[in-house]
């Protein structure tokens, strides 16, 4: 029945729509707080995937516990990427920080494909599924979905109640102002770039979940720009606007998959990833600011 | 000549909770020098801003010629005759001097096509006028920030403007320059070019050159008359508390 | 001076770029065995050229320009493979390829810009970073154009040319082609930079609001750079592409690859000068050459972090560099 089809579609789509959201939140963030976009984002997603695979194959690790290591490993290479490269583009026109980021992200790609070669890769991790009845739903893919809802959570309570957050609100707000309230704008920045770069390869390591075998250096490409997409939806600017734009997003693409296979005559699969870009330049035409009116 | 060159109603506008310009009208004439006064925040460069087309009111009206510019985009403003100077100067990067000016030659009010051999001629010419002739090629965000402000002048006024905005094109001077822009700008009135200026006091300098005076406080207009009577206005006096005019 | 004599003048610049492409036809005419190189030299001069007329003027980027070249080498396939029926038709199915792959770029041009164009620098990125993958999965996912499979016209150009004359032109000609696509790109630029849209685009690229304080319509100028630098970048894909390789496969025409090439060439050489496509390929393909042959597989491992060191440290580039250095002798005068 298409309709059971479609409501096992929808929990699939939403499942996989938080991890969506928790992997671009990051680029939400760095946006928000340093207008940068980062264009390197999907090698950042790379990185994490990598990070699980690693974890998981080498030391038996599996992805949940792997997943603060690779918050750490994010937050490290966010404040290096940081403080080398990006700090001295603070006041460069625009194209600086985009080619910027899109160099990184070019040089993480080829690092690590000179390092473990550019062979697909996978990692095979089960502890059994759930039987929905309209749909089966790996316990796994669950375990992501809480992983997502819980980062979403945590970094809500830091921005809003941690005194680091009141400093990174107050200079989105007004940096001037802040610097001469004694906020030190330069290591708000720092601190939001890691963190973003933070959430962006832990998001990865969420993400493996979902594609277990898919894993290469040059993976990334698509997920900048899904990530694009969701963040626009979102509003580029805001965290938690990428995490409800990710849902959509994740119901969209699934739904439309199996829409789209009942077509005649075309590729559902190189279809649906065209949809992506559809999507993207849709929004931007009619509501660039994105669906939601968060602050 | 009945219609005034430029006619503010009622302008009106809202960032979010705060009302930066509030239900402001005002006119002037060709020719006529009009100071704008008020501190920091009072809503002057907002209104600048509305004039030239960077932000649209919320309430209210701009006439310019007689013609409703209310809405007009940004850039079909220039041609019409309105020039601007930005408080902190935007010079055009890498482009030299020379360039930047025959920028506003450009796209400027041309009533005849310009070529732009002609406009780096005319660039020149206003180069000299504002006495940066021996900084003609070079790149314009090698200037000091008094060189820059200068050039922003002759930028705005190789656009042949009828009204001119300068913001704020004092601050920084010291009193020589000063006395020196003051002088430029009583030929180029005499010239028969409008011109708004905004500053933060009634300072001498301006007192000179204005007819009439509009002082500002928090978005509202205080007081819309000639210079003597704003400088002895109580209500002005109130707000400049401790600043003594001159 | 008169008049005309300045405005001669005022061209004197070019001298340099189209004698670069002069001496580069030489050499690889003289030296059949060099003619590879000079070929791909050729390739990434006017790749670097075309894309600079819109990332160098405007100072936006395109993360989808490939797709243009992509749509171009469409152009050319088409038209052979679907005139090599018609008899006698000699010369005209490449002219008609060439002219049908800029309309197809100039048609996508038109598509994207409309949305995109109205968006400021980093969501214009963002847009286009789609263009090149969403257009490619179109196309293979609605099978246009045979979709995945590609088109073969090896045998329509056999069938319009005879074997020799086909040969001669995947070998020679489409090069030959290539190197004047960079001359009539660099003629372009030049015509750009003396002109009133050289001046509104340099406004434009500096302070875009100030610019249109200034009275320049930004949106009209973004559009002109837009549409020249997608049709020469369809021209680009028509010859270099279609007529020397005698085929279109999708995951070919569509690779980011040669964005980020595009990209390191106009940065390194310079973004916004003349010359700087030119001394940015020559320097990019000879590099690329000689490490294909000593670090093979590292190439772009030292090109990401060569282009984040230009980034921050010479966004200038190196005619950049050597404007500041010697703009005011009387040699400057060439270096543009």
């Amino acid at each position: 029945m298409l309709g059971e089809q479609l409501l096992g579609n929808l929990i699939q789509g939403l499942v996989l729509g938080c991890v969506y959201g928790a992997a671009t939140m990051g680029l939400s963030l760095i946006f928000g707080v340093l207008r940068v976009v980062n264009v390197g984002h999907g090698a950042f997603i790379m990185v994490g995937a990598f990070t699980a695979l690693l974890l998981f194959n080498v030391f038996g690790i599996n992805p949940i516990l792997a997943a603060p290591v690779a918050l750490l490993i994010g937050l490290g290479l966010g404040f290096a990427v940081y403080y080398l490269v990006m700090q001295r583009l603070v006041q460069a026109p625009e194209l600086a920080s985009l080619l910027a980021t899109f160099g990184v992200g070019l040089l993480l790609e080829e690092t690590v494909k000179q390092v473990f070669g550019s062979e697909f890769r996978g990692y095979y991790w089960s502890v059994g599924q759930l039987d929905l009845g309209v749909t089966v739903l790996p316990m796994t893919k669950l375990y992501a979905c809480a992983g997502s809802v819980l980062v979403a959570v945590l970094l809500y309570i830091w921005h809003r109640k941690t005194r680091a957050g009141r400093a990174l609100r107050s200079v989105v707000e007004d940096a001037e102002g802040a610097r001469v309230c004694g906020v030190n704008v330069n290591w708000v920045y720092a601190m939001s770039f890691a963190i973003g770069i933070g959430l962006t390869v832990l998001g990865g390591v969420l993400l493996t979940m979902f594609i277990p075998v898919g894993i290469n250096p040059y993976m990334g490409g698509v997920y900048t720009l899904k990530a694009f997409v969701i963040a626009v939806l979102g509003g580029l600017a805001s965290p938690y606007g990428a995490f409800f734009g990710g849902l959509i997003f994740g119901i969209i693409e699934n739904g439309s998959y199996t829409l789209l296979a009942t077509i005649e005559g075309v590729e559902p699969f190189a279809l649906a990833r065209a949809l992506s870009f559809i999507m993207l330049l849709v929004i931007l035409l009619i509501r660039p600011t994105g669906l939601f009116k968060t602050k | 000549m009945d219609e005034p060159l430029l006619r503010a109603e009622s302008l009106t506008k809202r960032f979010g909770g705060l009302v930066a310009v509030k239900d402001v009208s005002f006119t002037i004439a060709e020719g006529e020098f009009f100071a704008v006064v008020g501190p920091n925040g009072a809503g002057k460069t907002t209104l600048f801003n509305l004039i030239n087309g960077v932000l649209l009111p919320d309430e209210g009206r701009i006439f310019f010629n007689g013609k409703d510019i209310t809405r007009l985009p940004v850039y079909r403003r220039a041609p019409l005759g309105i020039g601007r100077t930005f408080q902190i100067p935007r010079p055009f990067g890498v482009a030299s001097v020379r360039e930047n000016v025959a920028i506003g030659a450009l796209f400027g009010r041309a009533a005849e096509k310009v070529s732009v051999v002609e406009a780096l001629a005319i660039a020149d010419e206003y180069i000299d006028r504002v006495g940066l002739q021996a900084h003609g090629d070079k790149p314009s965000i090698a200037l000091t920030p008094v060189e820059r402000k200068l050039m922003e002048i002759a930028r705005a006024l190789a656009m042949k403007p009828r009204l001119l905005l300068l913001d704020e094109a004092m601050a920084g001077m010291n009193p020589k320059d000063i006395d020196e822009l003051v002088n430029f700008l009583k030929r180029i009135k005499d010239e028969g070019v409008a011109i708004i200026a905004l500053v933060e006091h009634i300072m001498r300098a301006v007192a000179g050159l204005a007819e009439r005076v509009m002082v500002m406080h928090q978005g509202s207009v205080l007081t819309d008359t000639t210079t003597e009577a704003a400088l002895t206005h109580p209500k002005v006096i109130e707000v400049y508390l401790g600043k003594a005019p001159g | 001076m008169s008049p005309s004599r300045t405005r001669l003048e005022r061209y004197y610049a070019l001298l340099p770029v189209l004698g670069a492409y002069l001496v580069l036809f030489l050499i690889g005419n003289g030296q059949p065995d060099m003619w590879q190189l000079v070929a791909m030299l050729a390739f990434y001069c006017a790749l670097g050229q075309a894309f600079n007329l819109f990332l160098g003027m405007t100072g936006y980027v395109d993360f989808g320009y490939v797709a243009f070249a992509g749509v171009g080498t469409y152009g050319m396939a088409i038209s052979i493979s679907h005139l090599s029926a018609v008899e006698g038709i000699g010369g005209w199915a490449i002219a008609i390829g060439l002219l049908l792959g800029a309309t197809m770029a100039t048609l996508l041009s038109l598509a994207v810009g409309a949305v995109a164009l109205r968006l400021r620098g980093a969501y214009f990125a963002i847009a286009t970073i789609g263009v090149n993958e969403g257009f490619r999965y179109f196309v293979e996912g609605a099978r246009i154009w045979n979709g995945s499979d590609g088109i073969i016209f090896s045998r329509d150009l056999r069938l319009i040319f005879g074997r020799e004359t086909a040969t001669a032109l995947s070998t020679f000609w489409a090069d030959v082609l290539v190197l004047l696509i960079a001359a009539l790109a660099g003629v372009v630029t030049l015509l750009f930079m003396r002109n009133k849209i050289g001046y509104a685009l340099t406004a434009l690229r500096a302070d875009e609001d100030a610019a249109k304080v200034m009275g320049i319509n930004v949106t009209k100028y973004k559009i002109m750079a837009f549409i020249t630098s997608a049709v020469f970048a369809g021209l680009l894909g028509a010859t270099a592409w279609a007529l020397k390789l005698t085929y279109v496969y999708p995951p070919d025409v569509f690779e980011i690859h040669y964005t980020v090439e595009a990209i390191v060439i106009v940065m390194l050489g310079g973004a916004g000068t003349l010359l700087g496509p030119l001394v940015g390929g020559l320097v990019y393909g000879l590099s690329k050459y000689w490490l294909a042959v000593t670090l093979p597989g590292f190439q772009l491992l030292i090109f990401a972090p060569l282009l984040l060191v230009i980034v921050v440290l010479f966004p200038e580039g190196l005619v950049g560099v050597l404007k500041k250095k010697i703009g005011n002798r009387p040699l400057g005068k060439f270096i543009v």
